[in-house]
């Protein structure tokens, strides 16, 4: 700015006259500016004289207020079309007029105070308001109070109307979005204005008869006052009454058969319910009410085929109850344990106690032979072709053309019922008990030899196997002729011996028994034999079952007979299952002092032959079982080089 | 070896005396894949099967009166598959509220033979045509939607021509006599097709005149 060159400017005062107009040249007409006394009318107008500064008529002098706007109005008028009137003209007017009013104001007021022609009367409400006494006014508070209060008790219903609404809509929301899960999860329709749902295995190939039907509730008038439970659930089911509660499938073996009078009534106690975290209170309800379904099913399908099915021992159906004698003196117990409430609970739960003779394994079992019969149900069902074809079994529709006789058709139409499944079923857990059992109890007895079972893990319903092996204590490595493979089946017990002869046993324990011990008693002069080749002496003979002798009640007595090295001592051992062992040493003559003199061998080189034997006192022998003893024995008669 | 007792009267047991409940329309192949669409809803839930099937009608001519009729059909999508020998009646004109045709009808699983059985026994082949389409099964009903097509060259099942643009609905139940209830059922899986297609008890005899 500083350094700049100074710019002229001219300034220009604005206009202060009005522009009249503009002509075509530019050159604009002014409007005349006002003389003073113009001015001074022109504010004179603008008085107002409607705003009266004295309060105290204010009230009273509304209306002539009004009027004397409309007045000066028309004076306005008058003005703007005779401005050469004299500039006070409208001051005049009005004081003149307000003169006139007061006057009037004047006499009215002082023929009312006569009382005698006129009297003022509570006209307008204003007026009355303004001066009844103070019980109208606190009258008319409290009503006009009662209003603005109903008023406000209106909103407040509507709020809270509203807000209920809202709740009412998001429960029903939630009651939606429940109902879709549930939708994903069961089958659903829609019946009138019900919602009915499937709980039964129909679609998964199930004949059962029964309707299975749930129909979904809905459970959204609850109380908004009160707290809200915290299992709350919008949407409720409601299942039959006969599949309430938990149910399930028994089944157990008992040795004794028990009174007649017990049957049926085995008792009902309720599994602790499991709730598990996260899911609907419907859905654990439905699932529960499913499993009851299914368990009837299975029990339906069981007693039908219990009374369908001719055994040599008629099954019996009782009440919630199926026996049936798998074995003799052996009892097979089916029985549908369903509890449909609290009560029965408590009234059973005393009994609680009992063993729990569950076999669990066959309840499961129970169950997936339900499901596959279901699913076979469902996958027997094809199409036909030729479509024109009926429906029904392919293999059947093929029996005419392929010309099946009667025993290939009866052997298509033939399928093992539920019932015979399981029942062979717990014939082969009972027959694998039993025979661990009698192994185990035979280990324990009989310390030498030693029998040990190696059972194999993975087993068939109706097959498992065990590997026997007869062994002694510190000679496994030489002992090992005794391997026995039970095949345990359903009726009987396949053993197959190391050489491949195969022997059957039937479901008798004492069969398996007496085998065993058998077996234990050849293991002895087996080992004798290995044991021989070990120490270098010779086997003379050996027979697995001998002739002679006392005759065993249980298999037959083995025996052997070694000679030492140089063939000085021999030493013959019978062992017999139930006589046990005895063991002979035969001395050569030369050791034997007193040996009766015999007229046929005199000579002394009959000296070399073996002489009489001798019985060893077998139990005082040193050693901790049998093939030690015998190798004591046979160091013993081994002459030292 | 003692002869099987020979059944003289008709035997009124059993699955020979059984009755076809039949219901029929057609449907357009414009719209056909949506009435698949519906019956597949509506259906039994299995997968959707298609066939192929070649048709023989023989005819055996008496003396008088009407020609004796058997449809012998086999499958040329399950080669392996017995041929099918049916004889169906005439519709039994009985109640007409009933909401099905009902015909007698007996169906026999046959070896591949059955031709040259029954040009044995003196049958003569009337006509043959091919069909093949979806079948569907609800409970015991049976639902075929198939095209019609005419064989051009006798005994080849390759060369064919379709005798419309349109394909054939049917719905049937095999049922012992007298179980009205069946056609009960079919009326209201017939009323739930109804905007796609209209079933109906067409009479075969009125239809020819």
């Amino acid at each position: 700015m500083s350094g700049g060159p100074a710019v002229r400017i001219s300034i220009e005062s604005s206009c202060e006259k009005q522009v009249q107009e503009v002509d075509f040249h530019g050159t604009e007409t002014y409007v005349p500016p006002l003389s003073m006394s113009q001015n001074l009318t022109k504010l004179a107008q603008r008085i107002d004289f409607s705003q009266g500064s004295d309060s105290e008529e204010d009230g009273g002098e509304g209306e002539p207020g009004d009027r004397e706007w409309g007045k000066q109005e028309e004076e306005e008028g008058t003005v703007k079309f005779q401005p050469s009137l004299w500039p006070w003209d409208s001051v005049r007017n009005n004081l003149r007029s307000a003169l006139t009013e007061m006057c009037v104001l004047h006499d009215v007021l002082s023929v009312v105070k006569e009382k005698k022609y006129m009297a003022l009367d509570p006209v307008s409400q204003d007026l009355t308001a303004g001066k009844t006494p103070q019980v109208f006014q606190l009258i008319s508070k409290k009503k006009s109070l009662a209003t603005a209060a109903q008023l406000l008790l209106k909103g407040a219903e509507k709020l809270s109307k509203s807000v209920a609404e809202n709740q009412e809509n998001r429960r029903q929301r939630d009651f939606n979005a429940e109902l879709l899960r549930l939708r994903s999860q069961w089958k659903l329709r829609k019946v009138g204005d019900k919602i009915l749902g499937d709980l039964s295995y129909r679609s998964a190939g199930s004949l059962f008869p029964h309707p299975g039907t749930f129909e979904v509730i809905k459970n959204t008038d609850i109380d908004l006052e009160k707290k809200v439970p915290e299992d709350y659930c919008p949407l409720d089911v409601q299942i039959p009454s006969d599949l309430e509660g938990s149910a399930y499938i028994k089944v157990s073996i008992q040795k004794q058969a028990p009174d007649i009078g017990d049957l049926g009534t085995v008792n009902l106690f309720r599994r602790p319910q499991k709730s598990k975290g996260g899911t609907q209170p419907w859905h654990v309800k439905l699932e529960a009410a499913q499993n009851v379904l299914l368990c009837k099913e299975i029990f339906a399908q069981l007693s039908r085929e219990a009374v369908q099915i001719k055994s040599q021992i008629p099954h019996i159906v009782v009440k919630n109850q199926i026996i049936s004698q798998p074995f003799p003196g052996l009892q097979l117990s089916i029985s549908l344990c369903h509890s449909t409430g609290e009560k029965k609970s408590s009234r059973a739960s005393p009994e609680k106690p009992k063993p729990d003779d569950h076999l669990y394994v066959l309840e499961h079992n129970l169950h997936q032979m339900m499901r596959e019969f279901h699913k076979q149900q469902l996958s027997s069902v094809v199409m036909p072709h030729p479509a024109s074809a009926p429906f029904g079994h392919k293999r059947l529709r093929l029996a005419g053309p392929m010309a099946y006789d009667k025993a290939e058709i009866s052997n298509l139409q033939q399928s093992e019922g539920l019932l015979e499944k399981i029942i062979k079923q717990a014939k082969h857990i009972f027959l694998r008990s039993r025979t661990a059992r009698t192994i185990d109890s035979l280990a324990s007895r009989i310390e030498d030899p030693q029998i040990q079972a190696h059972w194999s893990n993975i087993n068939d319903v109706f097959e498992s196997s065990v590997k026997v092996l007869i062994t002694s204590h510190g000679y496994e490595q030489i002992c090992k002729s005794i391997q026995l493979q039970l095949n345990i089946g359903v009726e009987q017990i396949r053993v197959v011996h190391r050489d491949g002869r195969v022997i059957t046993l039937s479901h008798q324990e004492q069969e398996l028994q007496d085998f065993l011990l058998s077996q234990m008693s050849q293991h002895q002069v087996h080992a004798v034999q290995q044991l021989a080749k070990v120490m270098g002496w010779h086997v003379l003979s050996f027979s697995n079952h001998v002739g002679l002798g006392p005759v065993e009640s249980i298999g037959n007595a083995s025996a052997i007979t070694v000679a030492s090295p140089n063939g000085e001592y021999a030493i013959s051992v019978r062992n017999g299952p139930e006589s046990g062992c005895k063991v002979v040493v035969q001395f050569p003559r030369s050791q034997i002092k007193d040996l009766p003199k015999s007229d046929v061998v005199q000579d002394t080189k009959w000296n070399q032959l073996r002489g009489p034997h001798k019985e060893v006192n077998w139990s005082k022998m040193e050693g901790r079982n049998f093939v030690y003893k015998m190798e004591l024995l046979m160091a013993a008669l081994t002459p030292c080089p | 070896m003692e002869a099987p007792p020979v059944t003289v009267m008709p035997i009124t047991s059993g699955t020979i005396n059984m009755m076809e409940y039949l219901l029929q329309g057609s449907v357009l192949d414009l719209a056909l894949e949506s009435l698949l669409h519906r019956l597949r809803g509506l259906c039994d839930n299995m997968e959707p099967e298609t066939f192929t099937d070649h048709e023989l009608v023989y005819l055996l001519k008496g003396q008088q009166g009407n020609p004796f009729i058997l449809r012998a059909r086999r499958s040329l999508s399950h080669p392996t598959a017995p041929w099918h020998l049916r004889y169906l009646g005439q519709p039994e004109v009985g109640d007409k509220s009933r909401h099905a045709l009902v015909r007698n009808c007996v169906d026999v699983a046959a070896s591949h033979s059955l031709p040259d059985f029954l040009n044995e026994m003196g049958f003569r082949m009337d006509h043959e045509f091919v069909t093949s389409g979806h079948i569907f099964r609800k409970g015991a009903m049976k639902v075929v939607v198939c095209s019609v097509s005419r064989v051009l060259v006798p005994g080849n099942t390759e060369n064919t021509e379709r005798m419309s643009l349109s394909h054939l609905v049917e719905l049937s139940v095999l049922a012992p006599a007298g179980q009205d209830t069946m056609s009960e059922d079919m009326r209201s899986f017939a009323e739930q097709l109804k905007p796609l297609i209209h079933l109906e008890k067409i009479d075969p005899s009125k239809q020819r005149h």
